[in-house]
């Protein structure tokens, strides 16, 4: 079995250990992505919900804010909305972010910030182009439409309000479905890649020790048989030699057939030898 | 008196007046506009009045921002056909009118100036009534002190800041302070051109109409001064003293009020205002300003009850100006799709 | 893109709201205080008809969602947005936040609007 898809690894027993030791991580992130995934998942279908009903919400309060505007107008005259628009110096109204953590996910929430409305003499306006003071629009409509001009700054606060909530909530519907993307690829990574490759590679190790194991118990096998091979060459051997030591103490009593002893001995001793072989247990006599 | 010689002079601008006086739209032409779903429409049923030049080249679909101006430019053009026949001394009484919006325009254009802002253009957010010669000059003008010394000294405006508003003041005080102070000054002066220079019928005329203009500003500007940072010396000092307005001893109570409650107790004594205060109290959906605008306009239509007197000028223009305010509202109610609140406006000749 | 986020993360700051729209709106926006012309540059366009070009509201669009710094949310009104929809669509930051609202002339459209189009779709609502 050759080594496809895994990861690249000599297969041996520490190897395996760490496979398994690394698909158990990945296995375990793969649970705890998934948890977080989820857990945004479930965030994020509530603020689906959340930020349709609120835009509904601030639609209607921003068509009661223009509708006191209007009203003010009427009181205060068309010339209203210019010195509204030229007063303008430095924001009163400012939001501030702060982070909320969503499943680890940073998320950031607005807030509005409102400042001190006359601006005092000791914050020191740069320059010559100050006048916070001749300018701010508290009086605006002093003579008339003073109180329907009042009415419609808080009904414009108001919606600034419900818009400040939108854009948090419309802020972490950014954030939040980016980080489920994110978070899903990688479960998807964990799932689909690196989980099955690190199977792979477990299998591959596992067969692979498997066959060396097999390959082993082979080489056992053969080194064994070919030891009780040599054994019994030995055996036979040390038998031969000992009939060949009798047949030779044979033949020192009988001199006289010494001479073609030679040959005819070698045929007796071919006979004894089969005997003995025979029966090994006769040899030593 | 005036019997005799009114009518040599003012008599035919007297006649244009009451003229023109029945264009001003009637009950059925506003409850046919009441009928209408879009802004079209309302151009629609203005096109059988005499507005129907105004708007005829206006793009579709016609804007509340653009009915304004153009129904402004009406006004301007009956203004300027009575201005330019006008003999004294009913010339200068009719460049008084012109002097409210003069001042809104010169407190815009100091404004602009406070903030660097290019006042060359500004002149288009100017009222037309309220042009003044030395607008030209305007694009050399940086400062809000060479506003003063090189616009605002040649304006008829100059002796009301002389009285009540320094250099200095200019870039100190509050805007819309100046903008009291000039308009107090200048109602005083008003005044006292109908009592003691015109005199005669239009002074009697005038005199309820001016005087209900002062209280109306007095405890306008009192009620909405309350809470704020104002002292009540700053307060005391905008309050208009003109004669048949509030009594002084009611003034003295304003202007010490504190609160809401204070400012009922004294409008108390006066009938009229307690009459007003009233009716917004007992009416939720009716503001004590509704109420001012209504009795403005009853004031404005006994002036037309008599004759040979120039009451009836500034009566036709502040009841054009109140005309243009319903269309106006209107049309916002329509747009904005508001129409409960389509009955807001007020009926000029029943 | 998380460059951008922690943009707002860092540090504990104030941010400007801008507002692009008719008349009407943007006064009331201001009245209630956002409006702010430190430097010399405002953080509002009043768009007027005739005489403001589809490349103003650009402009205006590109300096308070990019140019500017101290921008935190952006409101713009609906018939403002469509005249640049291209750039209010293709816009994917978390800040500044950039928020459509109605205008004052038209009647709202939630079918127009980026954001719920993209809201809407994940919701799995299909509009019509």
């Amino acid at each position: 079995m050759s080594q496809r898809g895994g990861v690249p690894v000599v297969p041996s027993r520490m190897a395996l250990t760490q496979i398994k030791a690394r698909l158990g991580g990945a296995r375990r992130g793969h649970a705890m992505l998934k948890k977080k995934a989820d857990a945004l998942l479930v965030r994020f279908r509530g603020l689906l919900r959340q930020i349709l009903e609120l835009k509904e919400a601030c639609a209607v309060k921003l068509r009661e804010a223009l509708f006191a505007l209007t009203a003010a107008k009427y009181a205060a005259g068309e010339d209203l909305k210019h010195v509204i628009q030229e007063s303008v110096h430095r924001a009163t109204l400012r939001v501030s972010t702060t982070a909320e953590n969503v499943a680890g996910v940073q998320i950031p929430c607005f807030e509005c910030r409102q400042r001190a409305e006359t601006p005092s003499l000791a914050e020191g306006d740069t320059g010559g182009e100050g006048h916070g003071r001749a300018l701010h629009t508290t009086y605006a409509g002093l003579g008339k439409g003073g109180q329907q001009v009042a009415a419609s700054r808080e009904a414009f606060r108001a919606a600034l309000d419900a818009y400040v909530r939108l854009a948090s909530l419309q802020t972490s519907f950014i954030v939040l479905d980016e980080a489920i993307k994110i978070t899903n690829r990688r479960v998807n990574a964990l799932e689909n890649v690196v989980i099955p490759r690190f199977e792979e590679t477990l299998a591959y190790i596992v067969s692979e020790l498997d066959e060396q194991e097999r390959e082993e118990f082979f080489r056992l096998k053969l080194v064994q048989n070919r030891k009780k091979r040599e054994l019994e060459k030995r055996d036979a051997q040390a038998a031969a030699e000992r009939a060949r030591r009798a047949v030779q103490a044979f033949a020192a009593f009988d001199a006289a057939a010494f001479g073609d002893g030679c040959s005819g001995g070698s045929e007796r001793l071919g006979l004894l030898e089969q005997a003995a072989g025979h029966d090994p247990e006769l040899l030593p006599l | 008196m005036e019997m005799l010689t009114f009518n040599a002079s003012d008599g035919y601008l007297e006649a244009m007046m009451r003229g023109l006086r029945a264009s001003i739209l009637t009950a059925s032409e506003y409850n046919n506009i009441m009928q209408c779903e879009t802004t079209e429409d309302i151009r629609m049923t203005l096109n059988g009045t005499d507005y129907a030049p105004y708007l005829q080249n206006e793009p579709v679909p016609l804007q509340t921002a653009a009915l304004v101006t153009r129904l402004t430019e009406r006004i301007v053009s009956d203004f300027a056909g009575i201005r330019s026949s006008a003999y004294e001394p009913l010339a200068t009484f009719l460049d008084y009118l012109t002097y409210p919006y003069m001042i809104d325009n010169l407190v815009l254009l100091i404004t602009g100036a406070l903030r660097n802002r290019e006042l060359s253009d500004l002149i288009d957010k100017c009222h037309p009534l309220g042009m003044f010669e030395g607008m030209g000059t305007l694009s050399i003008v940086a400062t809000p002190e060479e506003l003063y010394r090189d616009v605002i000294v040649d304006t008829p405006l100059a002796s009301y800041f002389v009285d009540c508003v320094s250099i200095q003041d200019l870039s100190e005080l509050n805007i819309e302070i100046i903008r009291n102070l000039l308009y107090k000054a200048y109602l005083e002066d008003f005044a006292d051109l109908c009592a003691r220079r015109i005199g005669g019928i239009t002074a009697q005329v005038m005199a309820p109409v001016l005087g209900f203009e002062a209280g109306r500003r007095i405890v306008n500007i009192t009620l909405n001064s309350l809470g704020t940072d104002l002292t009540k010396e700053q307060r005391a000092a905008l309050f208009p003293h003109v004669p048949n307005s509030l009594d002084a001893e009611i003034v003295h109570l304003l202007a010490r009020a504190d609160d809401e409650p204070a400012v009922a107790v004294a409008l108390d004594r006066s009938p009229v205002f307690r009459a007003l205060f009233q009716r917004a109290a007992d009416h939720p959906e009716r503001s004590l300003e509704d109420e001012f605008f209504e009795h403005e306009v009853k004031l404005l239509r006994e002036a037309f009850d008599q004759q040979f007197h120039y009451g009836v000028f500034y009566a036709y223009f502040r009841l054009r100006e109140q005309e243009v305010r319903n269309l106006v509202w209107l049309a916002e109610c329509i747009a904005q799709r508001q129409r409960a609140h389509l009955g807001k406006v007020v009926n000029i000749f029943g | 893109m998380s460059a951008t986020i922690s943009r707002g993360l860092d540090r504990p700051h104030e941010w400007l709201m801008a507002v692009i729209g008719d008349e009407d709106t943007v006064t009331g926006f201001l009245l209630a205080g956002i409006g702010d012309a430190s430097g010399g540059a405002h953080n509002f366009l009043v768009v007027r008809r005739g005489s403001t070009s589809d490349e103003d509201i650009a402009d205006a669009f590109r300096r308070f969602t990019a140019a500017r710094a101290d921008v935190g949310i952006v409101l713009i009104t609906q018939s403002a947005a469509n005249r640049i929809r291209h750039l209010v669509s293709e816009y994917r930051q978390a800040m500044p936040a950039v928020l459509e609202i109605p205008s004052k002339d038209e009647p709202y459209d939630a079918a127009q609007d980026s954001t719920l189009q993209r809201v809407r779709a994940l919701l799995g609502i299909r509009e019509r």
